[in-house]
């Protein structure tokens, strides 16, 4: 029986020496839905797109793409599959056009519909009136959408996007967030890895949270908040030992995780109205100087610091 | 095939771009080559044999003194030496001391009659410039042999005096006639390997030799950057073969360093006036050196392990050979280190190969064209077996 999904990926595993990189990975995604790989930064995400677009031989599992076993030999799956790497692949001394014309032909793409490809991507990406400077020239937004596009000119039927909105202004990301939506809607599955919570929550229809080489958990948005449970977040800045008066939350009862970064502590509790108190007479005892306090509805990172036990910016 | 085509035309179009090609493989070779010849060109290949100007004081005035003349005369018409005369020591002096003369002969009164009469010794004497050691060696080279023929001459009217064949008045005449009928040594410079580039030719052929491993060996450092920058990562997810990446660049190399090359030997004929010989069978040469030197760079190249760290190399590389090859200044030494190891270096086959088609050698042009392709087919498959590490998943 034929598999309704474009993507099945089962068991992946992959050790660098002592590091188990990737532990028993399994993803599946349908035609035009987007699934988000969210992590932070050496969790894996990258390690496991690597073996679904066939750029590393995994040690162990399976990754089917339509169907098609996807190794690093094999040529027929690479044709359906856009890879979008987090590096800026682009060529700088080739123009826009040149750069889709010359992925458009690695791809086989014939000579007589290329040209129009060529255009047609440009459009999508916005980059139609500056097509013919070289890529070099362009600012860091334009960059990230003429990456998007080389993935996109062969009409894949699974984009693969590594973290493309790395380093780029509010504008440019909102830009490319936009474009990856359509493509969603025209049918295209889209693996989409972040560290950015706020883009998985606007773009995924699924969410898996990765941390350690492990998928820790994964469903629809909806069912990940449903593991928090009811528990809501207290969100505190300030300056002091906020590492160390983390570690003092989790001892207080009815606090159910904290963890602090980068001058911002995050508590979950099932009733933040009736823990705060007590959350700030311990925090002013352990001598932390507060700056602000709010109190969250459940979101994926309040579902990351509960999976992992750790903020996502840890 | 038609991917490897794809590659080679994206890596030209981003070579021409960048203007590497122009800069490297043609720009510099040809105003170094330029440069080179304007300063060096006489000392590679002078343009004329060396006349000595010599200088003749002849107090004399008798059979040797006119035997002497007689000697320098032939010289000079041979248009090995001008020679000056002059009527006093002082004059010959002042002449040697401001540089017009590099030496003089002092030729003392009464030289004939003590040496053809008295059987007495005489000396001939040289006034010689300092700086003009050559000069004034050849003119010290040329007194001695004088004094030999004079006295060889000698033995030789003694024995047909014993003989009865002259008479003992007749001796002085006849000694000065065989020293003046002796033969004059001159000396002529016999090549034996005559086919040799003229210096304007030397240099491009030799600079863009040097140059064009730098034009070969981006194949290398650009795949190392390809993988730094992640474009490497994007090539291997496309549907192709991974060799077809390396093949692809390869091509692309070795066809801008032929054309870079080609570039260089019709700019060079039309603004310096260089000399190539047959047309084809140079090319041929040229398309050797090029096959040579890309598989070396591609060799190693592929020691690196990062794109500058392959730069590094192959500028050291590049620089070693083209010194031990004789592409910045010949070696004209048949002994010694360099003249055994020369020949160990693709650089001094290019040279052998075209100087053969300048001379006409085409045999041995293709001698040298079968070496060049040996180094390229010897480094380029060791080269390409460790790069091949660099586009395996």
């Amino acid at each position: 029986m034929a598999s309704n999904y474009v993507l099945e990926a089962t068991g992946l595993r992959k050790q660098f020496g002592q590091l188990q990189a990737v532990k028993d990975i399994s993803i599946q995604i349908a035609p035009g839905e987007t699934y988000g790989l969210l992590g932070p930064n050496g969790s894996g995400k990258t390690t496991t797109i690597s073996m679904i677009c066939g750029l590393l031989p995994a040690d162990g599992g399976e990754v089917l793409v339509a169907g098609m076993p996807m190794t690093t030999t094999t040529l027929e799956p690479k044709k359906i599959v856009g890879l979008v790497p987090q590096d800026l692949a682009i060529y700088p001394d080739l123009t826009a056009r040149e750069n889709l014309t010359f992925f458009g032909r690695l791809y086989g793409i014939p000579s007589a519909t290329l040209k129009a490809r060529v255009e047609e991507v440009l459009r999508v990406i916005g980059l139609l009136d500056r097509a013919g400077d070289r890529s070099g020239t362009f600012s860091g937004g334009m960059k990230r959408r003429l990456n998007i596009g080389i993935g996109l000119i062969h009409g894949p039927s699974l984009l693969v996007l590594d973290e493309p909105t790395v380093g780029v202004d509010p504008q440019s990301r909102n830009s490319i967030l936009e474009s990856i939506e359509k493509l969603a809607g025209a049918g295209i599955a889209v693996l989409y890895t972040t560290h950015y919570m706020e883009e998985a929550e606007r773009l995924c229809d699924r969410v898996a949270i990765i941390d350690g080489g492990e998928i820790r958990a994964q469903g629809t948005q909806d069912e990940l908040v449903r593991l928090v449970g009811e528990n809501e977040r207290i969100k505190i800045t300030g300056s002091g030992p906020i590492a160390a008066a983390a570690e003092r939350m989790r001892q207080i009862p009815g606090v159910a995780g904290a963890s602090a970064a980068d001058g911002e502590l995050s508590v979950l509790a099932a009733d933040a109205g009736a823990t705060l108190t007590t959350v700030l007479q311990e925090l002013a005892a352990q001598g932390v100087a507060i700056a602000s306090v709010a109190v969250e509805k459940p979101d994926l990172e309040t579902v990351f610091l509960h999976v992992t036990g750790k903020a996502l910016r840890d | 095939m038609l991917t490897a085509l794809t590659i080679a035309r994206k890596e030209v179009a981003q070579r021409i771009r960048d203007k590497s090609f122009f800069i490297v493989g043609i720009l510099s070779p040809l105003v170094l080559a330029f440069i080179f010849n304007l300063v060096l060109g006489d000392v590679v290949r002078p343009s004329a044999s060396p006349t000595f100007a010599l200088g003749l004081v002849d107090e004399d005035d008798a059979e040797l003194g006119e035997a002497f003349r007689e000697m320098l005369a032939a010289a000079e018409a041979s248009g090995f030496a001008t020679v000056t005369h002059f009527d006093t020591e002082a004059a010959a002096t002042d002449a040697v001391n401001d540089g017009d003369v590099a030496a003089a002969f002092i030729l003392p009164e009464g030289m004939s009659a003590a040496v053809l009469v008295l059987n007495q010794e005489a000396t001939i004497r040289i006034i010689g410039n300092v700086d003009r050691g050559i000069g004034r060696a050849v003119a010290e080279a040329m007194a001695g042999r004088f004094a030999e023929i004079v006295r060889t001459a000698s033995l030789s009217v003694q024995a047909a005096l014993a003989a009865g064949a002259i008479t003992p008045d007749q001796i002085g005449r006849a000694i000065a006639d065989a020293a003046a009928q002796a033969p004059v040594i001159t000396a002529e410079i016999v090549e034996v390997r005559s086919r040799q580039l003229a210096s304007a030719t030397f240099f491009v052929a030799g600079l863009s030799m040097f140059f064009i491993f730098f034009i070969v060996g981006l194949s290398v450092t650009s795949l190392l950057e390809e993988r730094t920058h992640g474009t490497l990562a994007r090539l291997l997810a496309a549907p192709i073969r991974p060799a077809s990446i390396v093949v692809g660049k390869t091509i692309a190399s070795i066809g801008l360093g032929i054309l870079g090359m080609a570039v260089l030997a019709i700019a060079s004929t039309i603004l310096m006036g260089a000399e190539w010989g047959n047309p084809l069978i140079a090319a041929l040469v040229i398309v050797a050196a090029v096959i040579a030197a890309a598989g070396i760079m591609t060799f190693v190249g592929g020691l690196a392990r990062t794109g500058e760290q392959a730069q590094n190399l192959q500028t050291v590389v590049g620089l070693t050979l083209a010194m031990l090859g004789g592409t910045f200044v010949p070696i004209t030494t048949n002994e010694g280190f360099l003249a055994s190891v020369r020949y160990i270096t693709p650089n001094a086959w290019f040279m052998r190969g075209l100087g053969e088609v300048s001379g006409g050698a085409y045999g041995e042009a293709f001698q040298a064209i079968g070496v060049l392709l040996l180094f390229g087919v010897v480094f380029g498959g060791a080269g390409l077996f460790l790069v091949r590490r660099l586009v395996k998943p």
